[in-house]
């Protein structure tokens, strides 16, 4: 039986009817078109479907969207504000943080949410806060650069 | 892989006993969501296929609140192991439980994911349970004839079981006070970082004048469930402790456990390797009573 949730989603209100048995993640990517949220393991181990959940970093794959029901999410959509990146974003291309591309909106939220914690990490807090976050090209030097360079920014 | 999850009905409680009763209704066919870290992507493979699923997040008498009670604390189901980590009163008189958490690299499992609900995966690898062990916990769970509090060391019966019954629910994990001069230690072996534990170990050690006057020792991942490792406590248990008693225990301890060879060890690998855990977490425990 298909249910009526509500979710503010990038600072907008949503409406959405969902079956039970879809989660988070297909909601954002297939229904919604939100598809800067990727999916991967779909096991909860690699981290590349994670979204903003008030403000935590949480698993899109392994949530239902019914139980997301009442939330405020972020998803990378939602880190540019009035058309212009975010510091992360910035400091991840100028960097080179950006590699094949895959890892990087759920590494960049997990760099926001450790941001929005700690104003002043140290590389080994950067290197705890993206410890769910696989980067298959293995450069995390400059992911880690890029997260601290965004501290700074 | 699957990317979809077969349909389910589902229901969301608004009381303990809403909840209990739908349980009573489905028995095994129904499985408790609290957060859906452990229970989704098995859904996605297919190892299970719940034909109900009951959202325990409104049930009204449910929390997240890790807060004193009494002499001790009590930590709600709801509260996701990230909390318990960081929690200052978690930190400061049960240290082990803290450590066996940061231990867990995946801020996101960790975020989402709750303690409670990792003790009802009864996985022989949680990093909780072998901490919830030797802090003595005891598990207040609700069911249709009313409260009963369980031991945390007469919870498992095996891999994926349990002692609760089907329409059973942890209401909260409550922890005792510890005793003065106590300190706690954990540790595990991994493949890589954020794999699970090969072997991990907890302890916690009251001393008094280099005496140890109480110890608990509980190891996982060497046995179906965890392992309490009685008789290499009672190596130490009222006895001046010196390095040479520290390793006896050890050696005892990897006696008392029964491990198996899988994808990620050896079980000859698995019982040295808890003698070395043992006799560095105790240590570490002595290190932290004294201080």
């Amino acid at each position: 039986m298909k249910k009526v949730i509500n979710l503010t989603i990038n600072g907008s209100p949503y409406e959405v009817e969902v079956e039970p048995n879809l989660t988070l993640n297909a909601l954002l990517r297939d229904r919604l078109g939100l598809t800067g949220t990727k999916i991967s393991c779909a096991e909860g181990e690699c981290g590349v479907c994670t979204v903003l959940i008030d403000g935590k970093p949480m698993l899109s794959c392994s949530m239902l969207a019914v139980a997301a029901n009442g939330t405020d999410i972020i998803t990378i959509e939602g880190l540019a504000e009035n058309g212009e990146l975010h510091k992360i974003q910035k400091k991840f291309i100028e960097l080179g943080a950006i590699q094949c591309g895959y890892c990087s909106p759920g590494m960049m939220l997990a760099v926001k949410a450790l941001l929005d914690e700690n104003p002043n990490p140290t590389r080994d807090d950067v290197k705890k806060a993206i410890g769910g976050n696989l980067c298959r090209c293995t450069g995390y030097v400059k992911i880690v650069d890029a997260a601290l360079a965004a501290a700074k920014a | 892989m699957f990317r979809t999850l077969k349909p389910f009905e589902y229901l969301e409680p608004k009381s303990l006993e809403e909840a209990t009763g739908a349980l009573s209704k489905y028995g095994t066919e129904a499985k408790v969501y609290a957060a859906g870290v452990d229970l989704v992507p098995r859904m996605r493979r297919r190892v299970i296929q719940p034909k109900c699923i009951i959202n325990i997040q409104n049930v009204e008498e449910l929390d997240d609140v890790i807060a004193g009670n009494g002499d001790g604390v009590r930590i709600g189901t709801l509260a996701s192991k990230r909390s318990i980590e960081i929690s200052d009163i978690i930190k400061e008189k049960y240290f082990v439980l803290h450590e066996a958490i940061a231990n867990i690299v995946s801020i996101q499992v960790k975020t989402q994911g709750t303690a409670v609900g990792n003790l009802c995966v009864a996985t022989p690898a949680s990093d909780v349970a072998p901490a919830l062990y030797v802090l003595d916990a005891k598990l207040n769970v609700f069911g249709p004839s009313g409260q009963r509090l369980i031991p945390i060391d007469e919870f498992y019966l095996g891999v994926g079981k349990t002692v609760l019954e089907p329409n059973e629910i942890i209401t909260e994990i409550l922890l005792p006070a510890p005793a003065p001069n106590t300190g706690g230690a954990f540790k595990k072996l991994v493949r890589s970082a954020e794999d699970i534990a090969k072997v991990n170990a907890a302890a916690s050690i009251t001393m008094e004048k280099g005496v140890c006057k109480d110890v608990r020792i509980a190891l996982g991942s060497v046995a179906p469930t965890v392992v309490r490792a009685k008789k290499a406590e009672e190596v130490l248990r009222g006895k001046k402790i010196d390095q040479k008693l520290i390793e006896k225990a050890a050696k005892v301890a990897a006696d008392e456990v029964t491990p198996i060879s899988d994808l990620r060890s050896t079980a000859d690998y698995r019982k040295e390797t808890s003698a070395v855990l043992v006799k560095r977490i105790l240590a570490k425990a002595i290190e932290r009573a004294n201080g």
